[in-house]
């Protein structure tokens, strides 16, 4: 019989010195946070590639899942949607005419030619996020594509994000629905500022909270709320949702309601992102 | 080394899984924690040191890709992993009942833990409607897909170290009480 030669160490100080190396981790990652990066991107790039693979996997399960949940109600709503068909036609020609007029509102509005005019990437979500707590997910471009931090994201017509940290060829987003995140908005009708913030127990009814609008005004449900001036990360003039619910708040000050966003953040495949920094260098002066 | 090769690959598959295919199987918009279920594994089939190992490389994958501080999940994993290696004695292969009641409380205590390092912190003081509505369908969801993770396991843990029948006698009877009468 061979005697044991090796070393064991009781798991006990493993588990402390893991724990005070987690500590400083995080202190060292919270107050450099470009020291954390090569290791970061060490990861990230060990990593990516193989959820791109695997994410195409994960589409095709959602979509064999959806076909089974949803099939009965499909074909109900066939039914229906067919006879809607033929009312929507007739309606279609009307509202076509309609259209030349609200093309001549919308040049008053200046504010979806500016929208228009923002240059995009179209970019491909990877993945989600690993827990049931935040909205972050990764997409499959970056500093190659020429994407830079802070830039906003969009699907369809809506906002979805920001760029938080992006990397040789993918970035991180999060998304206005994470708790984390605060966006500087505007009622289109009338101007007024107000912060939208995401939520997660609100989510699951799919909405988030606006707060901060001022007490005495009346804004009937469903107004707009774009992307305000005031924000220093977000251009303006991004739709983000309807506001709904508008109440006093306990201050009695202000008042505060729901939101719904306009993108389903749900099923989030193509994203574009907006290459364009909104310039904050001037606020940033004034703030000195 | 063998045990902790395969730990570590086995992390990287659930990883993999866990941000790339659960996020489209949402029930409730809850996805089960597969990185829970293989710390708590960890720990429980193979010990505390197996355990600390595992949950470390969970953590720090969720930390470095995920999160803007590193460290706080790291942190929680390490200490789940540890906890559970310290009911390793408990560990019988046919039971199923133990394992997954200790995920269930690895799961919650996950779930509770992150809630104070990150939603607490901010000032979101309403825990009963986080409990509700996030913490508790996640551990149920998670406990469910616990049971083939760890059938899965055993499977594993059978075709890495096959079963050996020791022949008693040969000289060695003196030693037939320290092993497994099969």
């Amino acid at each position: 019989m061979r005697k044991k030669t090796k070393i064991t160490i009781d798991p006990k100080y493993i588990l402390a010195a893991v724990l005070v190396f987690c500590v400083v981790l995080g202190v060292i990652s919270y107050r450099f946070e470009d020291k954390m990066t090569p290791i970061r991107s060490a990861a990230g790039n060990a990593m990516i590639p193989m959820q791109k693979g695997i994410n195409s996997i994960g589409r095709k399960l959602s979509d064999r899942f959806d076909y089974f949940t949803t099939m009965k109600k499909t074909v109900d709503e066939n039914k229906k949607l067919k006879k809607e068909i033929a009312e929507l036609s007739a309606e279609n020609k009307l509202l076509q005419q309609d259209k030349y007029e609200l093309d001549n509102f919308r040049k008053l509005y200046d504010l979806d030619e500016q929208y228009a005019g923002y240059p995009k990437v179209a970019a491909r979500v990877i993945n989600g996020d690993p827990t049931n707590w935040n909205n972050i997910f990764i997409i499959d471009k970056g500093t190659d594509d020429g994407l830079k931090k802070n830039m906003n994201v969009m699907a369809g017509d809506g906002l979805v994000g920001i760029i938080t940290e992006v990397n040789k060829s993918y970035a991180k987003v999060r998304s206005i629905i994470d708790d984390d995140s605060n966006v500087y908005g505007t009622v289109l009708k009338n101007s007024e500022n107000c912060i939208v913030s995401g939520n997660l127990v609100r989510m699951k009814d799919g909405v988030i909270d606006v707060t901060g609008i001022d007490g005495n005004v009346e804004i009937e449900d469903g107004a707009e709320i774009v992307t305000s001036q005031i924000s220093d990360k977000y251009l303006p003039g991004i739709l983000v949702g309807y506001l709904r619910g508008l109440k006093k708040d306990s201050s009695n000050i202000t008042q505060e309601g729901y939101l719904t966003p306009v993108v389903d953040f749900s099923n989030l495949d193509m994203v574009f992102v907006i290459t364009e920094v909104k310039d904050s260098a001037e606020l940033e002066e004034m703030l000195k | 080394m063998k045990r902790y090769i395969s730990m570590l690959l086995l992390t990287i598959v659930c990883f993999l899984l866990q941000t790339s295919v659960f996020p489209h199987l949402k029930l409730t918009n809850v996805m089960p924690n597969l990185l829970v279920v293989i710390t708590s594994a960890a720990g429980f089939m193979y010990g505390r040191k197996l355990g600390l190992f595992t949950g470390f490389f969970c953590g720090a994958f969720i930390d470095l890709l995920y999160s803007s501080v590193v460290g706080v999940s790291i942190f929680i994993y390490v200490l789940i992993g540890y906890c559970n290696g310290m009911i390793n004695k408990l560990y019988f292969k046919d039971d199923l009942a133990i394992p997954l009641f200790a995920l269930a409380i690895s799961d919650l205590a996950y779930g509770f833990l992150y809630y104070v390092c990150y939603f607490l912190m901010r000032g979101r003081l309403e825990i009963l409607v986080y409990l509700i509505q996030v913490m508790i369908p996640e551990m149920i969801y998670t406990t469910v897909i616990g049971i083939f993770i760890y059938k899965f396991m055993h499977w594993l843990e059978e075709k890495m170290y096959p079963e050996q029948e020791i022949p008693l006698g040969k000289g060695e009877a003196e030693k037939q009480d320290t092993y497994h009468v099969v």
